[in-house]
């Protein structure tokens, strides 16, 4: 059966500034800016929000699932992982400027 | 010009006027509000049927921070003024209570309509003198921007699609635009308001929001017709049928049992 629905986007929802833009979902729509128009009021309405991406769902290449394997570590690199360390969860905004704590 | 730092501060007549002019407000945006909430599960696209409702509430929302200063000024509460005044004592323009028909265009351009006319009147009552009124505008603005985003894109994109598109966006326009001029019926309020710096006049204010939608029109592709007479009576509590219908609506379960407490 054809698929009559319009073009798949991708939604990012950004809580705060300098916070990453987390993936909430998905949104018809007939071109980018219908579709930041819809994502506000589907994604963003109850959350707080101060910045929203859309992103074409073809323009997104990913893995297959059959290849998953590929992700697993068969010997032990225990050294590799970085717990033990701090990890600052913001982003370094290019003006240098950090936001919050 | 003197401000008012509260609604106590009002003179007796200008105090009146402000009554008026928030009733006008309050019940434009309820019973828009309701209409378009009428949509809901029934609007084009899944998307498009959340957006619509969540605007829909948006101005159910505006109407209750008005029908509270309402309140304020003696008007009673906010569920006696909407669930037990009868159609004469409203106020809104018959532009809100047209039915909605089968065509969602209808409700896009009445909704362009208004939410352009709403604005300036909340940017005129940011620059007014009504200390209470301009704070409360501003932060309803805000909101405000969003529909006229929202409304711009889809009366772009649909008045320039198809021609079957366009068509049935002239037809809503050619139909919807003498209610819309309503809006902006003089009342006996306006001298008073004027004079005190509250708000412009219904007519300084019209010709404010027939350049506002000008450009919106003409990128879409649609014109309205000037010479058309303006769908009056509404401001003075002279409504039909159609209001009437949907108060008996919006009422029907508080008449079951006007005392129960919820």
């Amino acid at each position: 059966m054809t698929d009559t629905q319009w073009r798949v986007f991708e939604v990012f929802h950004q809580q705060a500034r300098g916070e990453p833009h987390v993936h909430v979902g998905s949104i018809h729509a007939s071109d980018p800016e219908m579709a930041l128009l819809l994502a506000k009021e589907q994604y963003a309405r109850r959350q707080a929000c101060v910045n929203l991406w859309v992103v074409p769902a073809e323009a997104i290449t990913a893995t297959d699932y059959q290849d998953s394997d590929i992700f697993e570590r068969q010997t032990d690199k225990a050294y590799r992982e970085s717990w033990g360390y701090k990890t600052p969860r913001t982003v370094q905004r290019p003006d240098g400027e950090r936001p919050g704590p | 010009m003197k401000s008012f730092e509260t609604l106590d501060a009002l003179d007796d007549t200008t105090r009146a006027a402000v009554v008026d002019l928030l009733l006008r407000m309050a019940d434009d945006a309820l019973i828009i509000g309701h209409r378009d909430s009428q949509w809901t599960g029934l609007a084009p696209i899944l998307e498009e049927d959340i957006a619509f409702s969540s605007m829909a509430q948006d101005e159910m929302g505006h109407a209750h921070v008005y029908y509270q200063m309402l309140e304020q000024l003696g008007q009673g509460d906010p569920d006696t003024l909407v669930f037990v005044r009868s159609v004469r004592q409203w106020r809104c323009a018959a532009l809100t209570y047209v039915p909605n028909g089968d065509d969602w265009a209808l409700s896009l351009v009445r909704k362009f309509l208004y939410d352009t006319a709403d604005a300036v009147r909340l940017g005129a009552l940011i620059l007014g003198t009504l200390k209470p009124l301009s704070s409360v505008a501003v932060k309803l603005r805000t909101e405000k921007k969003y529909h006229l985003m929202h409304d711009r894109a889809w009366m772009v994109r649909l008045g320039r699609a198809t021609p079957e598109s366009a068509a049935r966006m002239q037809r809503a326009v050619d139909f919807i635009y003498p209610y819309a001029r309503g809006l902006f019926e003089p009342t006996e309020a306006d001298a008073a308001l004027e004079r005190a710096g509250i708000c412009p006049s219904e007519r300084q204010l019209e010709r404010e929001w027939a350049s506002a939608i000008a450009p919106v029109l003409s990128e879409s592709g649609l014109h309205v017709h000037e010479n058309v007479t303006p769908v009056y009576g509404a401001r003075l509590g002279r409504h039909g049928q159609d209001l009437k219908a949907l108060l008996d609506d919006l009422q029907k379960v508080h008449r079951l049992d006007p005392a129960a407490k919820w």
